[in-house]
């Protein structure tokens, strides 16, 4: 069974939650990065097109003790299960029109070969996926503003965040055309990193220690001792990752102070939280 | 042969195996798959060279610079310009959306003309022949401040050319729409002397005291807030947020005072008098104020004890003392005002009281305090050559103070007070209390010349429409203010050719001037706009168009600054909200929105949360305590003393009881009979239709936070 | 006009009677396909899917269609393999519900895709992991060996038989249908099963996710189970309206008897594996992911216990015993109650492994998901059922369909007429 080689890339991100101000501007920058298409009414959020979706938090106390947080949700390019590559949405297409990239850890899609069963939007959690259930539209002229670099989907198939994969691809032919082997850490970022006013999001390789997102995620080498199928926790007592119990393995982490929002990341039974909070995994034998 | 049904029906089934094994049928299977894949109306985008121009944007006051991406000709991507000492990086979503705007089909293409209730095309020579016979007339008949301008704002070469020409044309009625900067060069006017201006040093503070200053809801120079914001994590400061509503803002800080809407004021000089009542204050500092101390401090005593500031306020008197002493004993504090992004409804009352806890603790001109110095003024314009005409009429009042006191004027009048309106970046008729009467004013005036690239509401409310270039298409100055510490002037570079046929409005102003002839033309003797900009820009032109910006000042301002609390020990009113209803409606700031004249594009639209808009409801908040019956996601009427909205309801904790936040940037109407704007208008209410004017007795500003309002379900 | 076509002996309506019936139930596929061609056209807006329902209505209705279809594979199997004879009497109308299901099911696929023009990349780019591939290929090859199976019943259509290639032809056929029984019921184990897979494996959706054998969750054996159980429920509710309308006994009591028996064996049976399933799941698999039972079952305005109860005990465990049970077995009501109770419960189990998976939030701070078809879905959901009763009514009327129709109709005194050649 191929593996997540320590040898090649694993991008990732982390999103401080703490200093995400909900401002939108990620949201955007993806959309406009994208050619993410819009439409009359976007008011139905759940058939509006948004890559990276804002969702607000609250920690469900009445007034005055009601806290509120951000969390950005791009597509969470989940290792899978073992983080084998075996994504929720990958091991179900039924056409690899979805495919995991084990030099880079990313999660692909291709538009021209998905054929629109959406199997792979019921397999994932995050409703990072989303269709087209429209032809997409521009105002006359305003397609002058689209980026050759992302193909704009017909009706009818199915997209995601591509963590700005084209941009992984320019830095590469970048690097080789000075004769480098590789890509520096600034050289390939996210739109929506690069845009953050508040430097919330994180963005780099997960495999590499000199990589400021490594630093902050320290991730686990060793599979959680208690559930075999989390790989990569991060030894972070202040850094989560959405639904990890799943085994979905997510390569986007998140950081919070707060104990209400790291809360979030998961579900717990009742009682459950205050058991298991501090635990990190096998970092705890560190 | 004879062809009975056998051989038919054999014929038939033949020639259904025959084409069944023929390639035939794979062959339009892999082509209507590949057509599939190449749907020729789901556009390709044209490949080509690409490039990153550098250039500074003007949407709001915040000034950042941005990096543009273009496939040769064509730009295709704002970001944020990493190293511009105003955002160093980030973008703001406004911003990055900025080409949505410049290929907007929406927008005025060419000069209109008003004929009857609909806009008919004209050229440029015309509609500046149109307009400048117009202004002369009024000139003969010798009452040339009947013209009047409406702006954004002060700065800038462009403002500064509108204001030249009335100037030279023979008028004082310039004004500018409220913003950050004027209530900050107000606020330092009263108590630190004429020409000044505040900025806010809140990268470096380690606790702001922020009266409902929406520092990451687009207050002031928004990037640059977010960015100091955030770096708070790093830097242990505090953030104090005191806001009736749990904001964006008041969600990050540390904590979150909830206030009763409007008394942000008299919580403000309660805690000017716990600090002086308790010696809190910088006794250096102190000694220096003019203006009766000891009878600010008496009235204070009398009027604002901890006990009657919680009774007025809502705030606990343990809070209040809490927060005065904090304040007052942190190394470096600030306390910040401008309710929301500060360019809305403010009572100089409230700036003022907020600001006298800057001096109190002695950080006027300090490392993270406040920084008070005087306006900058990087243009140098040659003198104006002015006419008897000219010099009488200039000379003369201002019709109002403020723009607010000006539509009021006119409305009041029966006779028109002015003959002919200048709109320049500006969108009274959406954006002003009570958006109605200022419509129904502008529309009183006989000769409406609008500058906007948009048909927004008081283009519509125009005669002569000279389309402005959008800032993607224009060379300008871009002076920052707005609350920030440091000041930097950008340069906007045209980063596209002109989409429509459109003209820089400096350009317009210049070709106006020249047609009118005489003294006029003679103080506008520049070949176009960018030879002006140039020639004015002086001292800093290089500077600027080697570097795309300039920075004028920067660090802490040094310099003796006099304080005067005249204003405050003569114990001005507070404002009330109009009304004798028992709950307050208040204008919520949106970063997501934007609430000046231009509506938020249709990705910012999008991102806009289904709380807020919903189809094309607006989205109001309201405590379940308050809510009494109304359900969640429910429909209720909101009457207010001038207007009545057909609401959808939020319940929400973050919400004060007894207070309902409507969002601003809702409700534009920009459809016309021949073009719809469907992405962005027509989406909820304006919220401004809904509260009036309260002109504050003394400042004359309009500083309604809210009014009072009735709710039934609907 | 058209007794030609009818098989010899029978009574059938007139055929202006018979045309008209036909003509109204026509009206509703037209209206299926006008809603069909709106969908292919305009595209899936036309439905009110979503990015959290982007399977729903139909995807039911598929897998509801082919539950109640496997009628046809598990019939085939006992009558070809275990030789139990006396179900020669319905294998031929169990073979025709089989067919319609399944072009139905394959019809609506056709339009639930998003590119139906390139449906067949999920043969041609195939992923092997994906239990929606197994799904496609078997149910595609099963598809076939049922036109196979039916493929003789055509060509005893008088006329057709007198042809002497089909005559031929059909005869062969019939000689080694056991042949395609098996592949059938090899290949419908695995398809009923990957559908049960295709929620099964969903291990992102709390709700779906079993464990299981090797690669196949629990749920890949559970719908094969159910398939096999609730199926001969649908083929003899299906005979029991037949009759009905036909007025005609069709098919003797005591075949009837043997394959609710049948039936009621396999349900039984099915429950009791169901009913671990459901408590091991609920006990161990959602909390060690952090659900409690109660998660998936309150705060929303639909999916309350009542679907589970209602699915296992109502409609699994009641018509199980009723079946099993010889007195009420043999009671004619309470045997129809059972196999509608049956077919309900099957129906409300695929209803639950499709919407109610898509239904429940998953991230802690997402919200239920409800929804209501729009007609066009509505509409091409109703058009498998009105062209099922067409082609059924074609088919009872020109083909012979039940063997024990003259001997139950047309008693002895009537000598079966030779027609002079």
């Amino acid at each position: 069974m191929k593996q997540n080689n320590n040898k090649a890339h694993k991008f990732g991100m982390v999103i401080d939650l703490d200093k995400c101000t909900g401002c939108g501007s990620c949201m955007v920058s993806c959309m406009s990065e994208n050619n993410v298409p819009f439409k009359e009414d976007e008011s139905n959020k759940k058939d509006s097109i948004t890559w990276m979706r804002v969702y607000k938090l609250t920690n469900g106390k009445s007034f005055p003790d009601t806290e509120i947080a951000y969390l950005p949700r791009p597509c969470q390019h989940c290792g899978g299960k073992g983080d084998h590559g075996h994504s929720p949405c990958v091991s179900v297409c039924p056409a690899v029109a979805t495919d995991y990239g084990y030099d880079t850890g990313i999660v692909s899609q291709i538009y021209t070969r998905c054929f629109g069963c959406r199997y792979c939007m019921g397999a994932c959690p995050y409703h990072a996926r989303y269709f087209n259930w429209w032809d997409p539209k521009w105002p006359e002229g305003m397609e002058n503003y689209l980026s050759p670099d992302v193909s704009p989907r017909m009706r009818g198939v199915v997209e995601k965040c591509s963590f700005c994969y084209h941009r992984y691809q320019a830095a590469k032919d970048t690097a080789y055309y000075e004769g480098r082997d590789d890509i520096e850490e600034h050289e390939y970022q996210t739109a929506c990193a690069t845009a953050c006013p508040a430097g919330a999001i994180v963005f780099g390789d997960l495999n590499n220690p000199a990589h400021q997102v490594h630093q902050i995620v320290k991730p686990d080498p060793h599979p959680d001792p208690r559930n075999k199928h989390i790989v990569g926790k991060s030894r972070n007592p202040k850094v989560f990752r959405l639904l990890e119990r799943l085994g979905t393995n997510p390569k986007v982490y998140y950081l919070s102070e707060r104990e209400w929002v790291r809360k979030q990341g998961d579900n717990y039974l009742d009682g459950e939280w205050d058991k298991i909070k501090n635990y990190h995994g096998a970092s705890s034998h560190d | 042969m004879k062809v009975d049904r056998r051989s038919f029906l054999g014929l038939g089934l033949g020639a259904v195996a025959g084409v069944a094994v023929s390639p035939i049928g794979i062959k339009l299977t892999d082509d209507s798959s590949i057509w599939s894949q190449n749907w020729p109306w789901t556009p390709v985008p044209v490949d080509g060279e690409v490039t990153y121009e550098s250039s500074v944007c003007s949407l709001c006051p915040g000034s950042c610079g941005l990096s543009v991406r273009k496939i040769d000709d064509r730009p295709v991507k704002i970001e944020g310009l990493a190293g511009h000492p105003v955002n160093g990086g980030g973008a703001c979503l406004h911003g990055i959306s900025g080409l949505q705007y410049l290929y907007d089909p929406a927008r005025v293409k060419t000069p209109l003309k008003k004929n009857g209730d609909k806009f008919e095309e004209i050229s440029w020579d015309d509609a500046i022949a149109l307009v400048a016979g117009k202004l002369a007339d009024i000139r003969k008949s010798g009452s040339p401040e009947k013209l009047a301008c409406i702006a954004d704002k002060e700065q800038g070469s462009v403002s500064g050319l509108f204001q030249r020409l009335l100037k030279t044309f023979g008028s004082p009625n310039f004004y500018t729409m409220p913003s950050l900067e004027s209530y900050l060069e107000l606020t330092a006017e009263v108590l630190h002397g004429e020409g000044m201006t505040i900025g806010f040093d809140l990268e470096n503070s380690d606790f702001v005291l922020s009266f409902g200053a929406g520092i990451i809801e687009g207050w002031g120079s928004p990037v640059n807030c977010f960015k100091a914001n955030a770096s708070r994590k790093e830097r242990h400061a505090k953030l104090y947020q005191i806001e009736s509503r749990l904001s964006n803002t008041a969600a990050n800080a540390d904590k979150w005072i909830p206030i009763k809407p409007g008394t942000e004021a008299d919580l403000a000089l309660g805690l000017c008098a716990v600090i002086l009542e308790n010696k809190l204050f910088n006794s250096m500092a102190v000694a220096n104020f003019r203006g009766g101390l000891n009878k600010l401090a008496a009235a204070l005593q009398k009027n604002y004890s901890p006990s009657k500031t919680a009774e007025i306020t809502g705030v606990k008197v343990s809070d209040i003392e809490k927060m005065a002493t904090l304040f007052a004993k942190a190394k470096m504090p600030v306390a910040v005002f401008g309710k929301g992004r500060g360019d809305g409804a403010q009572s100089l009352k409230e700036l003022a009281a907020v600001h006298t806890l800057n001096c109190l603790v002695g950080n006027i001109n300090k490392k993270g305090g406040a920084f008070v110095q005087l306006k900058s003024d990087y243009l140098e314009f040659p003198d104006e050559s002015m006419d008897s005409i000219a010099d009488a009429g200039f000379a003369k009042n201002k019709t109002g103070r403020y723009v607010s006191q000006l539509i009021e004027k006119v409305n009041e009048s029966s006779k028109p007070v002015v003959e002919a309106l200048f709109v320049y970046n500006a969108n009274p008729c959406y954006s002003l209390h009570d958006a109605k009467s200022v419509k129904q004013a502008v529309g009183k005036v006989p000769f409406v010349v609008s500058f906007s690239s948009f048909l927004d509401e008081t283009a519509k409310e125009a005669d002569i429409i000279l389309p402005s270039h959008t800032f993607l298409e224009r060379l300008e100055d871009v002076p920052s203010g707005a609350g920030l510490a440091k000041t930097v002037v950008g340069l906007t570079k045209p980063v596209s050719q002109p989409v429509f046929n459109t003209k820089n409005p400096g350009d317009a102003v210049i070709l106006i001037a020249k047609a009118l002839e005489g003294s006029i033309a003679q103080s506008f003797e520049w070949e176009s706009y960018d030879e002006c900009l140039e020639s004015v820009a002086g001292g800093i032109w290089d500077s600027l168009s080697e570097d795309g910006y300039a920075i004028i000042s920067e660090g802490i301002p040094s310099g003796f600054v006099a304080v005067n609390v005249s204003y405050l020990a003569d114990n001005p009113a507070t404002i009330q909200a109009q009304g004798d209803d028992e709950l307050i409606l208040i204008p919520i700031d949106n970063m997501r929105l934007i609430n000046a004249g231009i509506a938020a594009s249709p990705f910012a639209i999008k991102t806009v949360s289904d709380n807020v808009l919903k189809g094309s409801d607006s989205v109001v908040e309201i405590n379940p305590l308050t809510a009494r019956g109304l359900k969640d996601r429910g429909y209720a009427t909101l009457t207010t003393p001038i207007g009545k909205a057909r609401v959808m309801i939020n319940l929400n904790e973050g919400m004060m009881p007894g207070v309902i936040g409507m969002v601003k940037g809702l409700g534009h109407t920009l459809n016309t009979k021949h073009m719809s704007n469907k992405y962005v208008s027509n989406k909820g209410i304006n919220v401004n239709d809904l509260i009036g004017p309260v002109i504050e007795s003394g400042s004359g500003l309009d500083a309604a936070f809210g009014i009072k309002v009735k709710i039934f379900k609907a | 006009m058209d007794s030609a076509l009818i098989p010899e002996g029978a009574k059938r309506c007139s055929f202006p009677k018979f045309a008209i019936g036909v003509a109204i139930v026509s009206a509703v596929v037209l209206w299926g396909v006008f809603a069909m061609f709106l969908c292919w056209f305009k595209g899936l807006n036309q439905t009110n899917m979503n990015d959290y329902y982007g399977f729903a209505l139909w995807i039911w209705a598929d897998l509801a269609v082919i539950a109640v279809g496997g009628g046809a594979f598990f019939t085939g199997l006992l009558r070809y393999i275990f030789k139990i004879d006396e179900l020669k009497n319905i294998i031929n109308f169990a073979v025709i519900i089989g067919f319609i299901c399944y072009s139905s099911a394959l019809l609506i696929l056709a339009i639930d895709i998003g590119q139906p023009l390139r449906g067949w990349f999920i043969f041609w780019h195939a992923n092997v992991h994906s239990m929606l591939t197994e799904v496609a290929f078997c149910l595609s090859a099963y598809f076939a060996v049922l036109t196979i199976e039916f493929i003789p019943n055509i060509l005893e259509n008088r006329q057709a038989n007198k042809v002497p290639f089909f005559h031929h032809l059909a005869h062969n056929m019939h000689g080694v249908m056991a042949v395609f029984a098996a592949t059938g019921a090899f290949l419908s184990f695995f398809h009923q099963g990957s559908l049960g897979g295709v929620a099964g494996v969903l291990y992102g959706r709390p709700f779906a996710v079993r464990e299981g054998l090797l690669i196949w969750p629990w749920t890949f054996f559970l719908f094969t189970w159910s398939a096999a159980a609730f199926g001969p429920c649908f083929t003899l509710l299906v005979t029991k309206i037949t009759e009905t309308v036909t007025g005609k006994k069709l098919v003797k009591d005591n075949v009837v008897h043997l394959l609710a028996k049948i039936s009621g064996w396999m349900i039984v049976t099915y429950i009791i594996a169901k009913i671990i399933d459901t408590i091991y799941w609920a006990m161990v698999t959602a909390p060690s992911l952090g659900f409690s039972l109660s998660h998936f079952y309150t705060s929303n305005g639909f999916y309350g216990y009542w679907i589970l109860i209602t699915e296992i005990v109502l409609c699994g465990v009641v018509p199980g015993v009723l079946l099993v049970m010889k007195s009420t077995r043999e009671n004619p009501t309470l045997r129809l109650i059972a196999i509608i109770l049956g077919v309900i419960g099957v129906c409300l189990n695929r209803w639950v492994m499709v919407l109610q998976i898509m239904a429940v939030p998953v991230m802690s701070f997402d919200t239920w998901a409800l929804y209501f078809p729009s007609w066009q879905e509505i509409a091409t959901t109703v058009l498998p059922v009105a062209y099922g009763i067409i082609l059924i009514s074609v088919a009872y009327r020109y083909l012979p369909v039940f063997p024990q129709e003259h001997e139950l109709n047309y008693s002895v005194e009537v000598e079966p007429v030779t027609e002079p050649e």
